[in-house]
């Protein structure tokens, strides 16, 4: 930025003034616009609103409401406390779309970077902003691709620190939470499987695997094809349903009415 | 008159008037016409050839040819008329006679007519596109005489019997026959083939169609090929004798479709008798004979061999699956190699060391025997055997054959991983208790490894060898400087065995008596004085011990223990009784390995130097030992120990059997990233089938245990998945 000519710092000056935006956010759109003023202001304002202008100052306050008091991170109180005051529950699914726009690295907790860096890509400086923003994050859910990212993030961000794989119960919990959304009628038998079966965590290739088989294969698995490279998971899963009778002759048959 | 008038000289020609007798060209026919006459009467004799020859030439000359050929046209067919009616008259056996006769004249005939008119054969003929005068001759006898209508079909059907009855046994006048077969076959290719050959063949046929109805309803398998091998050489010399050449593959066709191949499912499948029987009895003649009557027909060697292999399939299926054959491996194995044995032979004496039977053989060998997944620990309990006991007192050329046989077993192996394994197990006992019968065929043995596997396969197990070898010079060095001090004490011989080649075994505990801990802790700092760097760590549940026992009554004797049974019999110098519990403190050897060691020292007639109480064979915890004065062996040298190498337990063979699934691991992946390195990216099924064909010279891997591998791979951040297509996978650097 100090390296910018006169006309340059002007042009800054003008821009900031009449839009609002902050510094770096005019700078690149100058920037991006060659310097163009008019052309600068047509990026801008053309551009969805999340990019508006937040105020940094009232984000430092966010932040500092919810932070640990001993360390420069948002943990379990502090996000219990958000949630109250977002009214959601901590257990929705909501939080998990939150996380994925703050890019954090584990769940239930974010650090200063992530919780800043997520609202202001939202454009949320305030917690009036942030409850008027929740239904359009929960709607961000019905877009397939935004979906495939969330559910992909999902698994780096709910494994514990340094492990490769996820924890069986953990995933599981994912799961339910997830394909309510997706509705994937399997979901329960896959979760009974596991447990039935498995009983170790889960790999990452078999979790991206799953949603693509979740989304290709239909439940009643006619066109499930046995050498189609799925995880061996996902065959012995197969494997399991047609054993138990749940998938009969092309039908699903729901064996909880048996019961 | 001028002197000077042109002389010109013209020379013309000859003009004066050839009086042209108008009745020249007829009267030069009659004379020729009369010859003709006289030759045909066989009176040949009184007319001049010369006069005749230039009469004709005259006519020819006189432009009179065309009377001269209709002439002879005439004249000819009228004699031949009359041959005809002769022959039409002759009776019965007569006929052909006859025919053959008036034929060998007509001939004669034609030759001699043919040279008194060669001029016209020669000028006129060939300008008026005729028939030359011996063609002719052939083409009225056929259309006259062979083709009137009463003669064709007399000839014919006269001919059909002949060989008819000599089909049923008569002797007939072959000389005729092959006369009057050689007058149709110059009267023309289609002459032979029409009045003959098609009506021969179609006769032919029905007769043997016939024929073998009858035998296949009356005779069993071996005698019918023999019927059908007679009459097809006797058709061949039929052909050879009368007939022409070219019908030889016709009727043998014949012969070989109505006698074989009609016959050929019912003839093999024959019960009591059909090619199983043959099979199973080694009757290589009748086998045989099979074989090369069917080679003959289409389809006909496949039946014979599909009706093979699954009988040696069968066979060999039942063999590997009987629970009785499997109690003792090296029976199997020497029944497995009796049955290659009889087939080989079948092979090359019946079949001609045919290709495709020896291929079907091997297929059938390799299918069975990979039926039973403890063919590979059977076939090394087998060499271990031969290398025991067996080979002793063989000759050199002999070894060398049973390891040839012991390799071709080899060879049909799937699981060539399996057999390594044991076969290093039974190896190193044999080493280790120095009971090998001889070790040039030891290591005949390894080398022929070497060959069919590579170098990676017998690695490990020449430096068994080698560890035994250095061992030896070790030993040597070791009582060379300390040979003097360790005088009293026992004698101590060790094999130093490098951990890598040598099949793992778990480490126990085991506490050795004081006197031997003492020469073995001496042994291990001189082993480290010179090998630094090193550890070593003894395996007790390897060894054996020589102990020198005095009994009772004075007896002494020499055992021969496991270092287990010394250990507990040594306890015995300083007690009489002892409870189990009380050993297995002492020694500290592992409880199942503790009861199987006593079990062998008190529960085992002649061999019971210890006295167990109560007398029952199984060990409880609180059965107690007494030393047994009162043992009695005719031998000096007791041997109780034994580490023989055994058919595995169930439980011990589930174990060698996840330890062999566990080395494939490594295997796989090994393959797979080497395939993935060169590759880049490759979709699913191909990997599965390069790992696969890779591998398959040890084993045949499970293309799940493949799948798991991959995953385990793309966990390890070694592959990943294509973005685009899930079935690809993609190498990372």
């Amino acid at each position: 930025m100090h390296k910018l000519g006169r006309g340059h710092r002007d042009k800054l000056q003008q821009f900031m003034t009449i839009t609002g935006a902050s510094e770096k956010v005019a700078h690149q759109t100058l920037k991006a616009s060659d310097w163009n003023l008019e052309g600068a202001f047509d990026v801008f304002y053309s551009q969805p609103q999340v990019k508006n202008f937040t105020d940094s100052r009232h984000l430092e306050e966010l932040f500092n409401r919810y932070k640990d008091p001993y360390s420069d991170m948002i943990l379990v109180d502090g996000i219990t406390l958000l949630c109250n005051d977002l009214q959601v529950d901590p257990q929705d699914i909501v939080t998990l779309v939150v996380s994925w726009h703050m890019k954090a690295a584990t769940m239930c907790e974010f650090s200063k970077q992530e919780f800043l860096g997520g609202l202001q890509a939202l454009g949320i400086d305030s917690l009036e902003k942030f409850r008027e923003r929740i239904p359009f994050l929960r709607s961000e859910l019905k877009d397939e691709q935004k979906f495939f990212e969330i559910y992909n993030f999902a698994f780096g961000w709910a494994k514990e620190k340094g492990q490769k794989s996820l924890a069986l119960d953990t995933a599981i919990g994912m799961w339910q939470l997830l394909f309510a959304e997706k509705q994937w009628p399997l979901v329960d038998h896959w979760c009974q499987f596991l447990q039935a079966r498995h009983n170790k965590a889960i790999s990452r290739d078999t979790w991206s695997q799953l949603l693509e088989f979740a989304r290709t294969v239909g439940p009643t698995l006619s066109d499930y094809d046995a050498e189609g490279a799925w995880p061996y998971l996902i065959d012995e899963f197969v494997e399991y349903l047609n054993e138990n009778g749940i998938i009969e002759n092309g039908q699903l048959n729901d064996l909880s009415h048996r019961r | 008159m001028s002197s000077q008038r042109k002389k010109n000289f013209q020379i013309e020609a000859f003009k004066h008037r050839v009086v042209v007798d108008p009745k020249y060209p007829e009267k030069t026919w009659k004379i020729l016409e009369h010859a003709i006459h006289e030759i045909y009467n066989h009176n040949a004799s009184g007319l001049s050839f010369e006069e005749l020859y230039r009469n004709a030439y005259n006519m020819v000359l006189h432009k009179f040819g065309e009377k001269l050929y209709s002439g002879l046209v005439t004249t000819v067919t009228s004699h031949l008329s009359e041959i005809s009616k002769s022959i039409e008259a002759a009776q019965g056996e007569v006929f052909l006679e006859e025919l053959n006769r008036k034929w060998a004249d007509h001939n004669k005939a034609l030759q001699m007519i043919r040279d008194i008119l060669m001029y016209m054969d020669r000028t006129f003929i060939p300008s008026t596109h005729k028939t030359p005068v011996h063609e002719l001759g052939l083409n009225l006898w056929r259309d006259v005489v062979i083709h009137s209508s009463k003669t064709q079909t007399r000839l014919r059907d006269t001919l059909l019997e002949l060989v008819y009855r000599e089909r049923n046994g008569e002797v007939i006048n072959r000389g005729l026959m092959r006369n009057v077969i050689k007058m149709l076959m110059d009267l023309g290719c289609s002459v032979y083939q029409e009045d003959f050959e098609q009506h021969f063949l179609e006769v032919s046929a029905d007769f043997y169609r016939l024929e073998s109805q009858q035998f296949i309803e009356s005779c069993d398998c071996g005698d019918y090929l023999k019927k059908a091998e007679r009459r097809l050489n006797e058709e061949m010399e039929r052909v050879s004798h009368y007939l022409d050449t070219r019908s030889l593959d016709k009727i043998t066709n014949v012969v070989e479709k109505e006698m074989i191949e009609s016959h050929m499912h019912r003839l093999v499948h024959m019960e009591n008798s059909g090619l199983v029987n043959m099979l199973v009895n080694d009757k290589y003649e009748d086998s045989g004979r099979m074989y090369n009557l069917f080679r003959r027909v289409p389809a006909g060697l496949s039946i014979v061999r599909d009706v093979m292999t699954s009988y040696i399939r069968d066979t060999g299926k039942q063999l590997v699956t009987d629970p009785e054959r499997l109690r003792d491996p090296v029976d199997f194995v020497q029944r497995l190699l009796d049955l290659k044995d009889k087939y080989d032979q079948i092979i090359s004496l019946a079949f001609g060391n045919d290709k495709t039977f020896q291929n079907a053989l091997n297929s059938s060998f390799e299918y069975f025997i990979n039926l039973n997944a403890r063919s590979p620990e059977f076939i090394s309990l087998f060499v271990d055997d031969k290398l025991r006991k067996g080979l002793r007192d063989v000759s050199e050329e002999d070894v060398e054959v049973v390891l040839d046989k012991v390799m071709m077993l080899f060879r049909y192996l799937q699981e060539k991983d399996v057999f390594e394994k044991y076969y290093k197990q039974h190896l190193a006992k044999r080493l280790l208790a120095g009971k090998t019968v001889s070790d040039d065929a030891e290591r005949s043995l390894i080398v022929k490894l070497k060959t069919e596997c590579g170098y990676q396969f017998t690695s490990k197990l020449e430096g068994m060898f080698t560890d035994m070898k250095t061992s030896q010079d070790t030993m040597h060095g070791f009582y060379a400087s300390h040979g003097a001090e360790l005088g009293d004490n026992p004698t101590l011989a060790v094999q130093v065995l490098t951990t890598g080649s040598w099949p793992t075994q778990p480490s126990a505990t085991c506490n050795l008596p004081a006197e031997i801990l003492g020469v073995c802790e001496k042994f291990r700092s001189y082993y480290l004085g010179t090998h630094t760097g090193r550890r070593l760590s003894w395996q007790t549940n390897m060894g054996t011990a020589d102990l020198k026992a005095t009994f009772g009554k004075g007896q002494k004797h020499e055992l021969n223990v496991s270092t287990y049974q010394m250990c507990a019999l040594m306890l015995f110098n300083n007690a009489n009784r002892l409870s189990y519990k009380e050993i297995e403190q002492a020694t500290e050897i592992p409880a199942s390995d503790l009861k199987r060691c006593l079990q062998s020292l008190a529960c085992v007639k002649g061999k019971n130097v210890l006295r167990k109480e109560p007398m029952s064979k199984e060990i409880a915890e609180d059965d107690a030992f007494f030393f047994n004065d009162k043992f009695t062996s005719k031998l000096y040298k007791v041997k109780i120990g034994t580490v023989v190498a055994q058919r595995e337990s169930e439980p011990e063979n589930q174990e060698t059997r996840q330890r062999v699934e566990e080395d494939r691991k490594p295997q796989i992946e090994a393959a797979i990233v080497r395939i993935m390195k060169s590759r880049r990216t490759l979709d699913h099924n191909n990997i599965v089938a390069e790992v696969t064909k890779q591998l398959q010279a040890r084993f045949l891997p499970n293309p799940v245990v493949i799948k798991k591998r991959i995953e385990s791979l793309i966990e390890r951040e070694f592959l990943e998945r294509d973005k685009n297509d899930r079935k690809m996978y993609r190498y990372l650097a």
